[in-house]
């Protein structure tokens, strides 16, 4: 899939429209002048989620009621006109014209964003890792997002239930209530063990360990329940683990046992590379996760999602940069920005440069 | 200063009240109201009046009803022997609509969800558990079918009855869930139709 074609009305400070190349599309120009709106006009529309903002209306222009983004994706020999229209208070889709549900929309431009913020992947928290995970198994599994969606909803009941038993005078009295709750975590909490385990199984057998440096990167995922007996049957030992704690989750107030606990270890020499690992390999390592990333998409779905960078002569060095576009080349539409002329010049013979100022396109080459 | 005189802007704030209606429908229904004929908002008034009068509980059961026992509860040639377990009276209806289901209900108004503050406490099963206790004069449960809705607050209501049912020696059964009939499996979505592979069955 590639986007051949995007449009931006009263999108932040972006104006007009730009044809892309389904290759390689180098944004470049001075700063503040419009190219991370255009690398994130590019990633909302695709997932209806901004990279730079929990609060997408927050790029509505500021006399404006709503905010339009608009483009023409092609996949194979489907083109598809997909429409995001952001208003103060909802995200409306549409398909070709008609307004269509969200369930339907996602997918039809997948993209991956390579970001500083998205760096959390590797030097962050347990909770970024699992998202990162959650995120590929939603483009590759969509009845993974009931199911997690399931899994947090009752484990929003059981918090509420475990706050009210720890203030309460005689905490036994809820055991019986907690029972139920803890039914379903332990159904909803085996599915989403079974299911992060094979992805990052996956995404273990798919990685190139070695692309950037010496130093091999390997994944591995960590339940929270591990050491404490067969996680072969989890169900069971979920069980286990849920009875042996359930004192300690009253008297604390919120649930200690599932995979929302869960992390991925992400070793660079056998390190752990968010403890360890020197800024640079943290960078490798979440490229050749991306890139893996890529691939089992590519296995499952037989397309390539987009590949977004954004200032990459910030986030990259000139090698990563080389080996990163050598092996998106033929497979994935590529955006980067970059505030350098130089670079953009490097890349004039095999890529469509694109120059922005005041928030729209103020020169444009197209080599290939 | 207030937009309308003091009686309309009473008549909206009593909608607004109401489920389901904001600001502007109940601005539109308090106009339509002060259009009407006297003779229309007379009738509203007394349908409201009435089912306030006439609608009480079923001592036995929850459901709505205007005689007390209801007309299931109260309906020999129904199969006391068997209790469905409902969380709504609209529940109710969509099973009765079958036509198929010949056993008692019992209405539990609500479902178990700690976020909204309801237990075991605010939810009808005192007295669900008094009726499997043998009577004299009735025949004896034999079964409950619990039919609380499929989301987490359902699944969880009903895992929490089984559990109190079971050790009394009743038989408790949970009703299917899957696709819907009469329509096209692409119109399923992702979960129901996980669910509905899941629990596939052999022919």
């Amino acid at each position: 899939m590639y986007l051949s074609h995007l449009e931006a009305i009263h999108f932040r400070n972006l104006s007009g429209a730009i044809d892309f190349s389904p290759g390689l599309n180098v944004i470049h120009g001075a700063n503040a002048q419009g190219k991370t709106n255009w690398l994130e006009a590019v990633y909302l529309l695709g997932t209806t989620k901004s990279f730079k903002t929990a609060h997408p209306r927050e790029a509505i222009q500021h006399q404006a009621e709503e905010a339009i983004l608009r483009g023409t994706v092609i996949s194979g020999h489907l083109s598809r006109d997909i429409q995001l229209l952001l208003t103060r208070t909802s995200k409306q889709t549409f398909v070709n014209g008609k307004r269509e549900v969200i369930t339907r929309y996602l997918g039809i431009l997948d993209a991956i964003a390579f970001t500083a913020d998205e760096m959390e992947v590797v030097r962050g928290g347990p909770d970024n890792r699992r998202r990162f995970v959650d995120r590929g198994l939603v483009s590759t599994l969509p009845s993974y997002l009931g199911t997690l969606a399931e899994y947090n909803r009752v484990l929003k009941q059981k918090n509420s239930l475990l706050r009210s038993a720890s203030d309460a005078d005689d905490p036994t009295r809820f055991f019986p209530m907690l029972e139920p709750w803890n039914d379903q975590l332990v159904a909803l909490g085996s599915e989403i063990h079974v299911a992060r385990v094979g992805y990052v199984e996956k995404l273990k057998a798919a990685l190139q360990p070695q692309l950037f440096q010496n130093e091999s990167i390997t994944v591995r995922y960590k339940s929270s329940l591990e050491g404490k007996g067969d996680l072969g049957d989890y169900p069971k030992l979920m069980r286990e683990r849920l009875e042996h704690h359930l004192k300690n989750e009253i008297a604390i107030g919120y649930a200690l046992v599932g995979p929302h606990r869960d992390d991925v270890e992400i070793l660079c020499d056998g390190y752990d590379i968010s403890r360890f690992g020197s800024s640079g390999q943290q960078r490798s390592a979440l490229l050749i996760l991306d890139l893996a990333q890529m691939v089992i998409y590519h296995q499952i779905l037989e397309d390539y999602p987009v590949f977004i960078v954004d200032d990459i002569d910030a986030e990259l060095d000139r090698n990563r940069i080389e080996i990163l576009l050598d092996t998106l080349e033929g497979s994935s539409q590529v955006f980067i920005s970059t505030s350098k002329r130089a670079i953009a010049q490097h890349y004039r013979e095999r890529a469509q440069t694109i120059e922005i100022a005041n928030g729209k396109v103020a020169a444009k080459v197209i080599t290939n | 200063m207030l937009d309308y005189a003091e009686p309309v802007t009473k008549l909206i704030d009593e909608f607004k009240r109401l489920p389901g209606v904001g600001h502007k429908s109940a601005q539109r229904l308090a106009f339509y109201l002060l259009k009407a004929t006297p003779e229309e908002a007379d009738r509203l008034i007394e349908a409201i009046r009435e089912v306030k009068e006439k609608i009480t509980f079923c001592s036995i059961c929850n459901n709505l009803t205007d005689v007390d026992p209801c007309r299931y509860c109260d309906n020999p040639t129904r199969d006391h022997t068997m209790i469905c377990v409902v969380e709504e009276p609209y529940n109710l209806v969509a099973i009765e609509k079958t036509r198929e289901y010949h056993g008692l209900y019992h209405v539990l108004h609500g479902a178990l969800s700690p976020i909204r503050g309801i237990g075991p406490d605010e939810l009808k099963i005192r007295s669900l558990i008094e009726r499997l206790r043998p009577q004299d004069d009735a025949p004896e449960v034999e079964e409950v079918i619990l039919a609380t809705n499929p989301n987490t607050e359902g699944e969880a209501t009903a895992n929490y009855l089984s559990r109190l049912l079971k050790p009394l020696g009743v038989r408790v059964t949970r009703i299917g869930m899957g696709l819907p009939v009469g329509s096209d499996l692409e119109y399923a979505d992702e979960v129901t139709m996980h669910k509905a592979l899941t629990n596939r069955h052999v022919m």
